[in-house]
């Protein structure tokens, strides 16, 4: 169940640290992770993942830095209280601004049209809706 | 730059009482014959860490392992071992040892009953329940002669003997070569249990970086007979930078924005690529240079020249 949860890229220029907490971000985002929702334990996932405890909790201390989970005495982590429902289209949207700027700084660097390059976006989001 | 600098203290685990390094090599010189393979090599492990060692074939990195644990003699330099020189290292610290090394050791002749019982009888602490585990978990044969087991099931029984006493120091030289991918997660996780209940310390070499990335906090990279970069590999995901440009642009690029060159490269068009490590994060103003991020795969083809 944890490892549907978290997923991880190995070979990515981004650590795994990161790519968790840009998973939970996206879902709190999305509404799929609400307020006071349990977080599994940094043991539970570093074993399930295979990963060094020292990334996941690492990465569970960023996350509550940024406001994203929060630490219960003695207990699990959760989803911070503030995020009680999914959050708006645009702010959802501008989550993937970081994204789609490095896939447009080399849609440049190749030297493509916009509408070539956002053919083959609607081609991949086409082909990730049928999955 | 040297490991010195490079490395970086980590918050040991809260069960890990001492920061002491658990090993300590300094200035370690080693040749075969005209061949100089470590050339004063400084290299330090706190407890808890697990070091990933990278190094393109021949290196030196089965050497540098079997100095570290007094298999090898250096011409120079000096290993400690818990606090001990390690050519004095006392019974109660060799049993907190545990290691698998390259080519199976083990004595064909034997079954794995008969072997791990032999073990057994050297070592203070055996964990008995741990061994029934793995035995079954793996699904190796008990009383079939070692000799006749598969290259995978002889590597996981030398990993399953390396456990079996607990050991503080885990040293693994290429312990997966022979696993498939089923078996490299099983023993990946094995290592991740091991790290959480012991807070073992692991020096893990292998060439399967994915293996690597997943439970190796920091990296340490091998290369002309030192070791030339060691740091958490999160922190070199975030912080080292390949830029390219021609040279002088470079040259002064760096000079303004400050960070340590870790490698540099000539590049065929009269360019050339730099792989820098920023402390800070640059938002790149400049349309003259090219920067981009790396992973532990450009980090090792250019770290380990």
């Amino acid at each position: 169940m944890i490892a549907d949860f978290f997923n991880i890229n190995t070979g990515s220029t981004e650590p795994i640290y990161r790519q968790l907490i840009e998973q939970v971000r996206r879902r709190v985002a999305s509404g799929q992770l609400t307020a006071g929702q349990e977080m599994p334990s940094v043991r539970e996932v570093a074993l399930a993942l295979a990963v060094h405890p020292m990334t996941i909790s690492k990465a569970y201390s960023m996350m509550e830095a940024q406001g994203l989970l929060q630490r219960r005495r003695g207990l699990s982590m959760v989803i911070a209280a503030q995020h009680i429902a999914a959050k708006s289209t645009e702010s959802r949207v501008e989550l993937l601004r970081p994204t789609l700027e490095k896939a447009a700084s080399e849609t440049s660097q190749l030297e493509l049209r916009p509408a070539q390059a956002l053919q083959l976006f609607k081609q991949i989001l086409r082909e990730g809706a049928n999955k | 730059m040297n490991a010195n600098q490079a490395s970086t203290q980590l918050t040991p685990l809260a069960h890990q009482k001492s920061t002491q390094p658990v090993v300590q090599l300094q200035d370690i010189s080693l040749a075969y014959d005209a061949h100089q393979v470590l050339k004063s090599l400084n290299w330090q492990l706190l407890p808890g860490q697990v070091v990933g060692l990278l190094g393109r074939n021949g290196a030196g990195k089965t050497t540098l392992l079997e100095t570290m644990l007094g298999l090898r003699e250096a011409a120079t330099g000096t290993v400690t071992l818990f606090d001990q020189p390690v050519q004095s290292l006392t019974d109660d610290n060799r049993a907190r040892i545990g290691y698998v090394p390259q080519q199976s050791d083990l004595f064909q002749g034997f079954t794995p009953r008969q072997l791990l019982a032999y073990f057994r009888s050297f070592y203070p602490r055996w964990n008995e329940a741990k061994v029934d585990g793995l035995m079954s978990r793996w699904a190796l044969p008990l009383d079939l002669p070692i000799g006749k087991l598969s290259g995978g099931q002889q590597q996981r029984l030398s990993i399953v003997r390396a456990l079996a006493h607990e050991p503080d120091l885990l040293v693994l030289d290429e312990p997966v070569a022979s696993l498939d991918p089923a078996g490299r997660r099983d023993f990946l996780r094995e290592l991740v249990d091991q790290v959480l209940e012991r807070g073992t310390t692991v020096i893990f070499s292998t060439h399967i970086l994915s293996d690597l990335e997943r439970v190796a906090f920091n990296v340490a990279f091998l290369s002309e007979g030192r070791i030339s970069v060691q740091a958490p590999l999160d922190e070199l995901l975030d912080q080292v930078k390949s830029i390219s440009a021609p040279e002088s642009v470079l040259q002064t690029w760096v000079s303004r924005h400050g960070g340590d060159v870790l490698s540099k490269k000539k590049l065929d068009n009269g360019h050339a690529r730099w792989l820098v490590r920023l402390s800070t994060p640059i938002h790149l103003m400049d349309a003259s240079i090219e920067m981009a991020s790396v992973n532990l795969e450009d980090l090792f083809m250019e770290l380990t020249q």
